[in-house]
């Protein structure tokens, strides 16, 4: 049985199309990362699934129970923990007082071993609470009854890094357990680091529904190198290389064009739209790193050989080649047309969702 | 049925219960100590006198103006008819129209509803934390006004005392569920709120002034006209009718509440 399982399920309000047509399923045991900038949607199909609200249509299921089925979603309820985006907590009551209300609510089989982990000041009255330590509150609340299914909606922000990771190592100890967790998220860091599948969401449709290996190796690499030589921009439009930039080369800000019609479905008509930022970071970095040689840098998805016998022609002073950040990949998903406009084809439209894709991220 | 979210929610109205029924009871005192000064000065002046002939009969009626001779009249007319009925109609209205729409607005919903509980309960035990404010001062304030009374010498008939608390519960409960209507039908907390004064407030000025009209039986929708503390304390008449008709607009605007809230999307 799949822990969620949507079937074309989508939510409007009023004229807004929140969700549109969503099919996925979340298999038992796996962490699945839900994926996409802020008003992309995430928050309302978590709604849609904790049974807050009806889909306008299709339909969904939570460890087995249609989500519609107001019995059915209380059974639910019993073996499903939530860690919303915004912690609406009595601000009146201490933190101990409303962790009694819950376990009543609930019940409570670990909230002491979780306290010890994520220790908020329980004595104390929520309202004094940090959004860190009511994040951690969150926390414990939605793991307290055991559950076998956690909903967590954007469940790290607000958490310092030390307690982030603790969280992560948690889930990662949690899951070897055989809990699932449907875990939406705008930073893809975390994602990369806890997830096994990733859906990425954007403007109410499903975009990409992959592990996330196969995202990094659809992400390729990222290529830095150094050379002794000066060279062009231009040089380095082989099959596979986007978003080439050089170092101390103003061009680098404007899109390259090498890969443009090249690449298969999703990542079409991309690679370019992301350069200009990160590429001028990229840049800094290089030659901050040293003032020898020229730097190049680009995201490289094509075939290794190729580079490599393209990167043997050169005096190469430095080179480094990483998994490319899922941000370069994330924005290949943002630069794309948006698929309500898609169809119109209009360039208009497309010149439109550009910056809007960027400014979202 | 646990009743969590009734202990709960209980517990969390037992602070403003307190303070409430200190204010009702002190204002108790405050009438019954002034009793013997405005029974035998003011209301028997040839002013006041002038005064009530020349204002509109309803006028008169609806803030008690025509039974100052008497401490029960005087409670029952003045504190009994504005401060018990109306502001604590009012604010037992502003309350319910707060309980569901605030937690909506804050988020608080969603932790609720995230555990294993049904909407029908949590409309069903908020409600019901409405009995602590009402119990809690139905209980302090006539124990001390009787008590204030033997202390000044003052005759409050108790009898009729207690039946008027007894029979003003199904009148507040009713305001709370008018407001209880608001907060699941309006979106925004503060408008609900503000509502359930305008609302309660209108329909108070409406039912005394619309029976010297042509649609006086008009007046039978406002909650008040089924509870009368003149009635009550000067005459003995128990309204029970009119006290079982509040009892089921009650049940009735909160199965309303319910059936709404059940049905609609959490935002």
């Amino acid at each position: 049985m799949a822990a969620i399982t949507t079937e074309g399920l989508t939510k409007h309000y009023g004229d807004v199309r929140a969700n549109e047509d969503l099919t996925f399923e979340v298999r038992e045991g796996e962490v699945f990362g839900y994926l996409g900038p802020n008003g992309a949607g995430k928050s309302t199909t978590i709604r849609t699934l904790m049974g807050f609200q009806s889909p306008t249509s299709g339909s969904a299921t939570v460890l087995g129970h249609d989500v519609t089925d107001r019995k059915a979603m209380i059974e639910a309820k019993r073996h499903l923990g939530y860690v919303p985006a915004e912690m609406g907590f009595d601000e009146d009551v201490t933190g101990e007082r409303f962790l009694r209300y819950q376990a009543s609510l609930k019940g409570d089989s670990r909230s002491e071993e979780l306290l010890e982990l994520f220790d908020p000041p329980m004595e104390r009255e929520i309202g004094e609470y940090s959004t860190g330590n009511k994040r951690k509150l969150a926390i414990v609340l939605a793991f307290m009854h055991d559950p076998d299914l956690v909903i967590m909606d954007e469940p790290t922000s607000g958490l310092d890094p030390l307690m982030q990771e603790r969280f992560y190592e948690f889930i990662r100890d949690e899951q070897a357990k055989g809990k699932t967790f449907f875990f939406s998220s705008h930073i893809l860091s975390e994602v990369q680091k806890i997830c096994d599948r990733v859906g990425v969401i954007r403007n109410g449709h499903l975009v990409e529904l992959e592990d996330v290996e196969t995202l990094l190796d659809r992400g390729g690499k990222r290529v830095s190198v150094r050379v002794a030589d000066p060279v062009d921009r231009e040089a380095f439009a082989i099959e596979g290389a986007h978003d080439v930039s050089v170092a101390g080369d103003e061009r680098s800000s404007r899109p390259t064009t090498a890969d443009g019609g090249e690449r298969d479905d999703g990542a079409r008509a991309t690679g370019d739209r992301p350069s200009s930022a990160d590429g001028a970071a990229k840049n800094e970095d290089a030659s901050s790193g040293g003032r020898d040689g020229t730097s190049v840098s680009f995201t490289f998805t094509g075939d290794y050989n190729d580079l490599l016998s393209h990167l043997v022609t050169y005096d190469i002073l430095d080179l480094d080649i990483a998994d490319a950040p899922l941000e370069d990949v994330f924005m290949r998903f943002y630069g794309e047309v948006d698929p309500e406009t898609e169809s119109a084809a209009s360039g208009t439209a497309e010149a439109e969702s550009g910056p809007e894709g960027n400014a979202d991220v | 049925m646990t009743l969590d979210v009734f202990r709960y929610e209980g517990e969390q109205r037992l602070t403003a219960a307190l303070g409430l029924s200190a204010a009702f009871a002190l204002m108790g005192v405050a009438f019954v100590a002034a009793a013997p000064l405005v029974t035998a000065d003011v209301a028997t002046s040839a002013q006041f006198e002038q005064l009530t002939t020349q204002l509109p009969q309803p006028f008169v009626q609806a803030f008690g103006l025509e039974s100052l001779a008497s401490a029960e009249g005087l409670l029952a007319g003045e504190f009994y008819t504005l401060f018990w009925s109306l502001f604590f109609g009012i604010y037992l209205a502003y309350t319910a129209a707060g309980s569901i729409a605030d937690d909506v607005e804050t988020d608080r919903m969603d932790v609720l509803l995230s555990a294993p509980i049904s909407r029908g309960t949590v409309v069903f035990e908020k409600f019901l934390a409405l009995l602590v404010p009402i119990v809690t001062a139905s209980v302090v304030t006539p124990a001390v006004i009787a008590l204030a009374a033997a202390y000044v010498d003052v005759t409050v008939p108790l009898a009729e005392l207690a039946a008027l608390h007894a029979l003003s519960i199904p009148y507040l409960l009713c305001c709370g569920a008018i407001g209880l209507a608001l907060s699941v039908f309006l979106d925004d907390a503060d408008t609900a709120r503000n509502a359930a004064i305008g609302l309660l407030f209108a329909l108070y000025l409406f039912q005394s002034f619309v029976p010297v009209t042509d649609v006086g039986w008009l007046a039978n929708v406002a909650p008040m006209a089924h509870f009368d503390p003149n009635d009550i304390l000067l005459d003995g008449v128990y309204d029970v009718a009119g006290a079982a008709l509040l009892l089921a607009a009650t049940v009735v605007l909160v199965g309303v509440s319910r059936h709404r809230f059940i049905r609609m999307d959490i935002q």
